[in-house]
């Protein structure tokens, strides 16, 4: 099997292991589905480049073949923003427990425990 | 207790997934993307573990059969969607883009032998201006989202907040605080002689941004909180505010010169002893965008740690031991 078919399953099992924890009904479950799925986005942006083995973008005079460096580029700034989204979402959720003492995101869960407040 | 080991054990196994990727992205001949992958997991791992540990514990109810099963279905389809439309894009031939523009002058164009970093901090630095205030403005929204939760109904429920965790009887064991006292300053050196080969080598503002804020986030977890805040000069909204107007600065500069907004410019000098070095515009633009990423990164896990400080204190007050 190429090298290809194995970044294409990887991304498949991180988006599935996204979409099923992001579908569950805690924050904390959902923040792992979520950053599961901005694992595979990253992932996948970065194969839109194509998959080049040991040939970094360094710039040298002659060098014909390298990887494609504008993916590299974009996906590097991704990989921050995704910790900037990350930590707002973690402390979204804990504003929320903190305000409402549940962490349910799907409402149908527990009840609001009044004994906390 | 059971359940919160095993909400720790998912955080560990979303830890080893990033090292995954920073390997992938190493074998892939991309070096700048694993440094900047690693450095992220850290930061990122250890905002969980903190929020994790104010986060109820309580066991989760596992939804009912029918409805685990209907979300299991929408993520295999998902999941395979998205896998067969990145085989179908890797295994196309790649057409002629915008990339080659930037591999053929990264060199003449911008001074740098690392097309990575000189694409993000000139050739499309209006790009990383805008992510940078994106990620300026996420730190203070977690800002605006955390300092007013000590009062109101959140306030008592943080109050009110109990640990069930067992804690050690050490609170800063000697040993940590000495070593990551040590390494503060290497850490910083470290750090430097990233953000510094940046423009020619792997490396550049942002990974040297995540390494500065994992050493000075390592003086929190060992000599504690208060110590370290004590101790620290800036704050985080100067180095937010700093950085994005280091940044813009730098881009309105060439403005002066009759050159379009961002445009950068380089020399190469020689210096005896040391040799021929780089000196470039762009790393003042480099500047601003590690100022950002400490400030935003500090920002998050400062106003976190604070919180669980607040609730620990409480816990203390109401039960002296």
């Amino acid at each position: 099997m190429s090298l290809e078919f194995l970044v294409a399953s990887a991304i498949a099992v991180l988006v599935a292991g996204g979409i099923y924890l992001a579908l569950r009904g805690r924050t904390f479950q959902v923040v792992l589905g979520l950053t599961l799925l901005s694992y595979a986005v990253n992932m996948f942006l970065f194969a839109i480049g194509r998959l080049i083995v040991d040939k970094p973008p360094l710039y040298a005079r002659g060098v014909v073949e390298h990887a494609d460096p504008l993916p590299q580029a974009l996906v590097l700034t991704a990989i921050v923003i995704t910790f900037g989204m990350t930590a707002l979402t973690v402390i979204l959720s804990l504003r929320s427990f903190l305000e409402s003492g549940s962490d349910q995101v799907d409402g149908d869960g527990d009840p609001v425990r009044e004994d906390a407040a | 207790m059971a359940v919160d080991r095993r909400r720790y054990l998912a955080l560990i196994f979303i830890s080893v997934i990033g090292l995954v990727m920073a390997l992938a992205f190493i074998h892939l001949s991309a070096p700048d993307l694993a440094l900047t992958q690693i450095s992220v997991e850290v930061v990122t791992i250890l905002l969980m573990l903190l929020a994790l540990h104010l986060l109820p514990g309580n066991p989760p109810r596992l939804s009912a059969l029918p409805r685990r099963l209907r979300d299991a279905a929408i993520a295999v389809a998902g999941g395979l969607g998205v896998g067969w439309l990145a085989w179908a894009v890797m295994t196309r031939p790649e057409r002629a883009g915008i990339s080659r523009f930037h591999w053929d002058n990264s060199y003449s164009g911008g001074g740098g032998t690392n097309v990575v970093n000189v694409t993000l901090v000139d050739f499309r630095a209006f790009d990383t201006l805008g992510e940078i205030i994106v990620l300026g403005i996420a730190g203070l929204a977690i800002y605006a989202l955390l300092e007013p939760a000590a009062r109101g109904v959140a306030g008592r429920r943080l109050r009110a907040w109990r640990s069930n965790d067992r804690h050690s009887p050490e609170r800063h064991p000697m040993m940590f605080v000495m070593a990551t006292r040590l390494l503060l300053p290497l850490a910083l050196l470290v750090g430097s002689y990233i953000f510094l080969r940046g423009h020619n080598q792997p490396g550049g503002g942002f990974i040297a941004a995540l390494v500065f804020s994992i050493a000075i986030l390592l003086q929190y977890l060992a000599s504690g909180f208060d110590w370290t805040d004590r101790r620290r000069k800036f704050g985080e909204h100067m180095l937010i505010g700093a950085g994005v107007l280091i940044a813009a600065t730098t881009g309105l500069g060439s403005l002066v010169f009759g050159a379009p907004f961002l445009t950068s410019s380089f020399g190469y000098f020689h210096l005896p002893l040391i040799g021929e070095f780089e000196l470039a515009t762009a790393m003042f633009f480099d500047l601003g965008v590690a100022c950002v990423v400490v400030g935003a990164v500090l920002m998050a896990l400062a106003q976190l740690a604070q919180i669980a400080q607040r609730a620990a204190k409480a816990e203390e007050a109401d039960e002296p031991s």
